[in-house]
């Protein structure tokens, strides 16, 4: 009996599709996606351009809805649920981790980074306590009083993913979480969410970078809406403690991990444009 | 949810201070609607209060028998006729004596107005007013004497008590007494003159400061012989039962009408009705006139909060991206402008305060603070925060998420 049987699914999709477009220009960018996926998977999407995994995830993480099929979070059918329900299964059990970020400029790192507790009634206090708890653990702790603006990409990609984990979600989506990011900050990056899988979190990312395909568990490939090909590396999750060193040991070697941060290629634009606003 | 709420206001008083400026402007835009509606309501408040006090004053006591019907319809004061100011009164001295004869009163006192050209050895003032009465109209007026005294003898004509004020114009001096003038013919000497009083606007329809004062006796030989009576003010003694003898003289007075009723009898806060209700229509008019400034002071909140709106798009995508629903990005927006609506309201109801204590000291009546004028300030400032904001609050959360995720700002 092999150890993923015994898992439950934490997401199980039957025949979803999302149609985008009317009539004779109707494309389906999700075209009957069946999908099980198992708590503690770490699973990269991949697939070119317009494939459907950006819509999938977003569907995956109730920002969009499907028009066919059958979505099962944890068991529950949620597609059907009303706009507050999905809102509360958002703000319980997903966090998300964008490509550009998505903080806000106007609030510090720790309030973006407490942002999510907001909707769970949390107090401002205790908010903001657990979220410098979180990012003591991506070792941000100086930066609370930053501005998001202030910081560099990788450290604004850190921010968001102790974003994302603040509300210690069951699934974190991760949308080309190091498309805006040199190649050694994006290692920092998948370093994070490689251990955030170690600890047990279920993870699903969207990438375009076949290497970083090298930290998951489970590679699925997209075409035209439908999934091409589905591809479960042989690391278990019983093996994940050693098998998982062993690639950080990798990356580490290869180009060590400081804590300053190389500024990214996009970043003096985009910095312009932020400080604007 | 208390703490949502919580959040909402911090969350919205940031966003406003973030914008210092432009929040201020909306603000200042209620403001003024608010400040132009509590500055009227408090103006025309001390209008009532002023004649409510005269009649307090009086401690129960006084009843007024005026001509004709009490109409209550305010329209009615709009129509000079409606008024009787021009028709002859149904009042009679008999009425004036039936209701002395009365028992439990202390004075009915007959009211004869009148005008006139006064002429001194060395000025003439036209169109004075003028009254004749008998006297004991100094006890249910509220006057006090200067210098001098009231009509002693209510059988002289050619002695007259006269305001301050119009001794002042007439023989430019305020002490007058001995002097001299002339009022269609008649020379009459002044006796006595009557202290300044601050609320020329009363019951009795005379303003005390600019008028001329004599016997009903000379008010009569003015009009052949005949009393022409606009008012009996009628003062019970101290002990009697007002309602009572108001009764009585309606009784004492339908017996010398004939039967007819053609006479009011007056008590409380009716008396001072004509004149407030005159007032309260005009101030009701300005009031409304006042509140349009309000709605578009609302659709300035209505404009800046479509300009938040649209400016924090992504960070509206991102709020419902980590859980927020559409619930509550709605009330984050509506709390936002009902922030600025009520700070304009507390603002302007403060400044309608400050206006009418400047415009009254050009006036006769001081604004009176009641809770009507501050729940009104503080309903209109609710209303236009909410009416106005919500268009802009179902904008920010009908946004669909992710497109406002890709929006850069």
């Amino acid at each position: 009996m092999s150890p993923s049987k015994k898992r439950t699914p934490v997401i199980e999709l039957k025949k979803l599709t999302k149609r985008f477009g009317i009539g004779d220009a109707a494309q389906n960018a999700l075209d009957a996606v069946n999908l099980r996926i198992d708590k503690g998977e770490f699973i990269a999407i991949m697939g070119p351009s317009g494939c459907g995994k950006t819509t999938l995830l977003n569907v995956i993480g109730l920002l969009d809805h499907a028009d066919d099929g059958e979505y099962f979070l944890e068991e529950v059918e949620v597609n059907s649920l009303s706009g507050r329900q999905q809102a509360k299964i958002r703000s319980q059990q997903i966090g998300v981790v964008f490509q550009n970020f998505n903080l806000i400029n106007r609030l510090t790192v720790l309030e973006n980074v407490a942002l999510p507790l907001t909707y769970l009634g949390m107090s401002r206090t205790k908010r903001l306590e657990s979220a410098s708890e979180v990012l003591k653990t991506f070792h941000l702790q100086e930066r609370e009083y930053y501005m998001p603006w202030q910081l560099s990409g990788g450290q604004m990609q850190r921010v968001a993913i102790a974003r994302a984990l603040v509300n210690k979600p069951s699934i974190i989506l991760a949308d080309e979480p190091t498309g805006n990011l040199d190649s050694r900050s994006s290692h920092v990056i998948m370093e994070e969410l490689s251990l955030l899988h170690r600890m047990g979190n279920t993870i699903i990312m969207v990438t375009h970078n076949p290497n970083l395909t090298s930290y998951a568990t489970r590679v699925i490939n997209m075409l035209d809406g439908r999934v091409a090909s589905d591809v479960k590396i042989a690391v278990q999750m019983d093996d994940i403690d050693t098998a998982i060193p062993i690639q950080l040991n990798r990356h580490t070697t290869k180009a060590p991990v400081e804590e300053e941060i190389i500024v990214v290629k996009k970043k003096p634009r985009k910095r312009k444009k932020e400080s604007k606003s | 949810m208390r703490r949502m709420l919580i959040d909402h206001v911090e969350n919205a008083y940031r966003n406003l201070r973030s914008n210092r400026g432009r929040s201020l402007l909306t603000t200042l835009g209620i403001a003024i609607g608010v400040a132009s509606v509590t500055c009227i309501l408090a103006l025309s408040d001390g209008v009532s209060s002023m004649i409510n006090n005269q009649i307090s004053s009086l401690d129960g006591r006084l009843a007024v028998v005026r001509p004709g019907l009490q109409n209550n319809d305010p329209n009615a004061y709009v129509n000079p006729i409606a008024q009787q100011s021009f028709s002859t009164s149904t009042l009679t001295e008999a009425d004036v004596a039936a209701i002395a004869k009365i028992p439990g009163i202390e004075a009915s006192v007959p009211l004869m107005t009148l005008t006139g050209n006064l002429t001194s050895a060395t000025k003439t003032v036209k169109n004075y007013p003028a009254l004749a009465t008998t006297p004991d109209f100094i006890k249910t007026a509220d006057i006090k004497l200067e210098e001098g005294e009231f009509i002693g003898d209510a059988k002289s004509t050619t002695t007259a008590v006269i305001g301050s004020q119009l001794s002042l114009d007439l023989f430019s001096t305020d002490r007058p007494i001995g002097q001299q003038f002339t009022m269609r013919g008649v020379t009459f000497t002044v006796t006595g003159v009557i202290a300044r009083v601050d609320d020329p606007v009363n019951f009795n329809n005379i303003d005390v400061n600019n008028a001329v004062i004599f016997s009903l006796e000379r008010g009569k030989l003015f009009h052949q012989s005949r009393a022409q009576i606009q008012q009996i003010d009628v003062l019970t003694t101290t002990s009697a039962d007002l309602s009572a003898i108001s009764e009585k003289v309606h009784q004492a007075l339908i017996q010398t009408h004939s039967g007819e009723e053609d006479f009011s009898v007056l008590t409380g806060s009716d008396i001072n009705q004509p004149t407030n209700q005159l007032y309260i229509a005009i101030m009701q008019v300005m009031a409304a006139i006042a509140a349009i400034s309000l709605v578009v002071g609302g659709v300035g909140i209505m404009n800046i909060m479509l300009v938040g709106v649209a400016e924090r798009t992504r960070e509206i995508g991102i709020r419902k991206a980590v859980g927020a629903s559409n619930g509550t990005i709605v009330i984050q927006f509506i709390i936002e402008s009902l922030m600025m609506s009520l700070l304009g309201g507390a603002l302007g109801y403060f400044l309608g305060y400050v206006f009418a204590f400047v415009i009254s000291t050009f006036l006769y009546f001081a604004p009176v603070f009641t809770w009507v004028t501050a729940a009104v300030a503080l309903g209109m400032s609710i209303t236009i925060g909410v009416f106005f904001g919500l268009y802009p609050a179902i904008k920010a959360a009908r946004k669909d998420t992710i497109e406002s995720l890709r929006q850069y700002h």
